[in-house]
């Protein structure tokens, strides 16, 4: 008796976790417009935003800094992944000192080593890339759970593994509300979509392309005009 | 300020990573330099990028650039490493600034009348935002980018004059310049996007 009730409850844990998967994946959800007044737009807004490197973090800065009545606005809490040092020393310089109503908080993602390292020195990187980046996402990601929050990414291929575990906090926990990733493909990106911008098509709540001609190809995708 | 924005002014970028040696060559040249100098030029500041220092500084003595003092504050121009190098051009009445890198690229882009840059979107974006003419150079020396594209793109939009490095090419394009207007880039602030992002997070 005691089985059969173990194998009812594992189906049922098994069928909700399928359909909470469906839930999750963005494909399977309608962003509509809906009413554009039913919904509150005040309150501080939680933001994280990957600052990948050299020209991602370029677009990146541009992108914060366009939007900033929305992004920077006062109250704000930014969450600030970066890689490399450069790009958080250009990231306080450009945005963080000229936005002092906002609270900044920098978070390092490690980086996977792939310059001269052996088999397993390499496993063992991308291991620990993957833990230590999901201690950091869950962190985030519990303190941004309940209230108004955005995720922003740009790439490169760290933004893979951040916007997956967004997404796997938010499948495994039924009560986490919608991770919200927006991802904008690169300027230079014309005719076809970067490696993560093909990953992240499938996962990020809002795809956006800054050429036109991409959304042809890729229905999912928005086009509001070049963002950067 | 005022001073240095009566000096009319071209700006020569390479982008901060890889040099740009066609590129440069062409700047440097006698032909170019004295057609920017019959445009009314009087100062060509050039970001040669990483690792050029030697290169450019032997171009500047074979051209027989009189070393002299830049006229402009390392505070506008915002040199962190070395690479500073100075030289007047005699015979087209030119001041030539060389440097390696700089942090004050937007401030170099605001004393500008002309921006010739290599592909990338970065340095394509610092002078389109700033609204300052450009002319886009391809590095068709690099494999595996998107420049040929991107130049293209930008050139079928009318908001850049697109052309490859050589002289005869750059020379046309600095000819049209000065007599053709380009399409104004579109600002970069959406509406639509704005909300979209606010019913993502508000809801």
């Amino acid at each position: 008796m005691n089985i059969e009730l173990l194998c009812v409850v594992l189906l049922v844990v098994y069928v909700v976790y399928i359909v909470r998967l469906i839930w999750v994946l963005p494909f399977f959800r309608s962003y509509g417009s809906g009413n554009d007044e039913s919904i509150d737009r005040r309150g501080p807004l939680n933001v994280f935003v990957f600052l990948g490197s050299g020209g991602h973090t370029g677009e990146m800065l541009r992108l914060v800094e366009n939007y900033k009545k929305m992004v920077l606005a006062k109250g704000n809490t930014v969450y600030v992944g970066y890689s490399d040092e450069k790009s958080r020393i250009q990231f306080i310089q450009q945005v963080a000192s000229e936005n002092e109503g906002c609270r900044f908080e920098y978070r390092r993602l490690k980086k996977a080593r792939e310059v001269n390292a052996g088999l397993f020195t390499s496993l063992v990187s991308v291991l620990q890339t993957l833990v230590q980046s999901l201690a950091v996402i869950f962190k985030v990601s519990r303190a941004m759970s309940g209230k108004p929050h955005l995720v922003l990414l740009n790439g490169p291929g760290t933004c893979c593994v951040i916007a997956i575990w967004f997404k796997v906090i938010e499948w495994l926990n039924l009560f986490q509300p919608s991770s919200n990733i927006v991802y904008v493909e690169s300027l230079a990106r014309i005719t076809s979509l970067s490696l993560t911008g093909k990953l992240l098509y499938w996962i990020a709540d809002l795809f956006i392309v800054q050429w036109e001609e991409l959304c042809l190809t890729h229905p999912r995708a928005k086009y509001y005009g070049v963002l950067v | 300020m005022i001073l240095a924005m009566a000096v009319k002014t071209v700006f020569v970028t390479c982008g901060a990573t890889v040099p740009f040696p066609q590129l440069i060559h062409v700047v440097l040249g006698k032909a170019l330099l004295e057609r920017l100098s019959d445009a009314g030029f009087r100062r060509v500041i050039v970001q040669y990028g990483k690792g050029y220092e030697a290169e450019f500084r032997k171009r500047l003595n074979a051209l027989e650039c009189v070393p002299a003092k830049c006229s402009l504050a390392d505070s506008t121009l915002g040199i962190t490493a070395t690479g500073l190098c100075c030289g007047f051009y005699a015979p087209g009445a030119l001041e030539v600034i060389g440097l390696e890198y700089s942090t004050r690229v937007q401030d170099i882009v605001g004393l500008a009348g002309l921006v010739i840059s290599h592909a990338g979107t970065g340095s394509i974006l610092d002078s389109l935002r700033s609204g300052k003419p450009l002319i886009v150079c391809v590095n068709d020396k690099l494999m595996d980018n998107h420049q040929q594209q991107i130049a293209d793109k930008f050139k079928q939009k009318g908001y850049v004059w697109a052309c490859k490095p050589c002289e005869s090419e750059v020379s046309e394009c600095l000819s049209r310049s000065q007599s053709e207007t380009l399409i104004r880039f579109p600002q970069a602030y959406s509406a639509r996007f704005e909300n979209d992002l606010k019913r993502l997070a508000f809801s």
